[in-house]
Formats: C-alpha cells, structure tokens, sequence
C-alpha cells in the first residue's frame, strides 16, 4: 500500500472507533412530519365539497405579492442568475 | 345524442383542468342547481385538494409568499401539470422548477431552492427508515479494505447546495421563529436525511461535500476522500455520516 492509502486507511479505521456521542452532532435542524400525515385523504377542514358558494374560484386575480414571512430576508441577490 | 361513456370521461378530465364544456353540460341534470355549477365543484374540489397536498409538501415556500400567493402558484402549477400518478405525497416534483420560470416569483430568487429542500425532505419523510450502515457493521474489515469500499447513501439522503442561506431561510419560515431580519449573503450545503421520526437537515463542510458527492457517483472511499480539499479531516467526516444514518446498509 502506498502511504496515502495507509494513512486513509487509518483515517477510516479510526472513524469506526470514534465514541458515538462524537459522531453524528452538529445543528442538526428536525422537520417533523404531523402535518404531512394524512394527506391521501379527502380534503374535509377545508370542506372544499361543501356548497357550491366557495365552488370553482377560477380566475387570475390571485394576490401577486408574497405576503409570508419572505419580508424578514434581506440583503443578498435580489434577483435571479 | 348522447356522448359514449369514453368521451364523456375524456371531456370530465378536460373539464377539469379547462373550460366549461357545453357538450358536457348538456349530459347532466340541471335541475335545482345549473349543471355548469354543479361541474364546477369537481374542478373547485380538484385544485383545492392538489393545492392542500402542495402545500403540505412545501411548508417552508408557502411559510415565506404566504398562503394567498402560494394558493395562486399552486392553481397555474396544477393546471399546467397534473398528478400523472395517484399518491399525494408524491405530487410536485417539478414545482421547484415551476417556481424558478414562474414570473411571480422572480423577487424572491432563492425560492426554488427552498423548494428543492421541502421536496427533499418531504422524500425523506417518505423513504424507508431502515437499512442503515452503522461503524459497527464495519468493525470486521481489516483497515487495509475500508478505502476500496463502495458505500452508497441510505434512502431518502440527498445533498441541497444553494447560493442561499436555506437553513437560514427554513429557520426564520418555522412558525416559531423569533422575529428579525435574516442575512440572505452565503450559500448552504445541506445533506438531508430520513430520521427514525421525521426528516431533517445538517449542514454539511465543502470537504464534506466533495466526499458525500464522490460516494453518490459510486466512487471509493479514497476516491471520494482525493476529492475533498486539503484542510478535510477524513476521520470526523465518515464518523458524522455514519453517525447520521447517512449510508446504506452493505447488501
């Protein structure tokens, strides 16, 4: 073996001993997932079957400004590319 | 005359999706409330639904327009690409990229990325839990074996790199997220994984980005360790992936 092979051997090797708690830290951010459990089922908060007030609200007068949380970014690239 | 039950389908799919369809409407009874009503609330119910299921694919997109916007972006996505298969949870692979052509959303340029990070994580969210390589699985090799190996990445791991700060971003979308401003200057290299509970992110070093690249085109764990630059500790790297549950199970 050549000596940077060994010495990533080493490396490696020395991984597999590393006590666990040392292994896997680091700002790990958790997405928990209640909120996507469910979602194959007919839509019933929203009661998008109920009465025919709320049906077929086609058209293109949908809110154009992003009105989320989007507000709170800034500096950077303001556009794309 | 009547239309033939195939033809009758074809213009309820195309109802659906399009126009009212006066050939349509003639076929159902308009007895109380007009027909072209009562079809309505099938295309109403339609978008809606995939709207509800996108949502909850891409909380984090929707946390930063809002849930007006995103309901807007949602119809012109549906409209333009319906499910080509019936799970929910596996509709939108494509919004991301939906969302980078999509005029309304050119001032916020970092959008589609975060796209790309829900859509990861929702992927991850679904992929099997098991099947995890762990440093115990390996102690049997003799040291001189482990750089030849070739490991790949348990289910449900993808690496996100963007211009932007995504972990920043996701942050500051959570509903919890204290109030303030959010530097959008630097990039983000995030590896997402499938958790025993959930899904989740950690971000990952530009050594640890070429080595976690290099295992994903198959290479060796030497291989994979030459691409990373000089200042890579090799050691802390493989111990963090095997410690994640970031690799596959040898078969």
């Amino acid at each position: 073996m050549t000596t940077t092979r060994i010495a990533i051997a080493s490396a490696l090797a020395a991984a597999l001993v590393l006590p666990a708690a040392a292994q896997a830290q680091g700002n790990m951010e958790k997405c928990y997932g209640v909120a996507k459990a469910g979602k194959n089922d007919c839509q019933t908060a929203t009661s998008s079957c109920a009465g025919t007030s709320k049906t077929d609200a086609q058209n293109d007068a949908w809110i154009s400004v992003p009105k989320g949380v989007c507000d709170k970014l800034v500096g950077g690239k303001t556009t794309a590319g | 005359m009547p239309l033939a039950l195939r033809d009758l389908q074809a213009a309820f799919a195309a109802h659906l999706l399009g126009a009212d369809r006066a050939d349509l409407t003639a076929e159902v009874f308009g007895d109380t409330i007009p027909a072209s009503a009562r079809l309505r609330v099938y295309r109403h119910h339609v978008f809606e639904s995939l709207g509800a299921a996108l949502a909850a694919t891409f909380p984090t997109v929707q946390a930063l327009v809002g849930a007006d916007f995103f309901r807007g972006l949602a119809r012109a996505f549906v409209g333009q690409s319906p499910p080509d298969q019936p799970v929910l949870a596996e509709y939108g692979a494509g919004f991301p990229a939906f969302i980078a052509g999509h005029d309304a959303a050119r001032e916020l340029p970092y959008l589609a990325d975060v796209g790309r990070l829900d859509w990861a994580l929702n992927l991850a969210f679904h992929a099997p839990a098991g099947g995890r390589l762990a440093a115990t699985d390996l102690a049997a090799l003799s040291a001189d074996r482990l750089p030849s190996l070739r490991l790949a990445l348990a289910p449900g791991t993808a690496l996100i790199s963007s211009p932007y700060p995504l972990d920043r971003i996701w942050a500051a979308s959570q509903p919890d997220a204290p109030a303030g401003t959010v530097d959008l200057d630097g990039g983000a290299h995030l590896l997402v994984l499938r958790r025993p509970d959930d899904a989740a992110f950690v971000a990952l070093s530009a050594g640890e980005v070429a080595f976690v690249t290099g295992l994903a085109d198959g290479l060796s764990l030497e291989e994979a360790a030459c691409r990373a630059d000089s200042g890579f500790n090799l050691s802390v790297a493989f111990a963090r992936l095997l410690g994640l549950g970031a690799l596959a199970a040898s078969q």
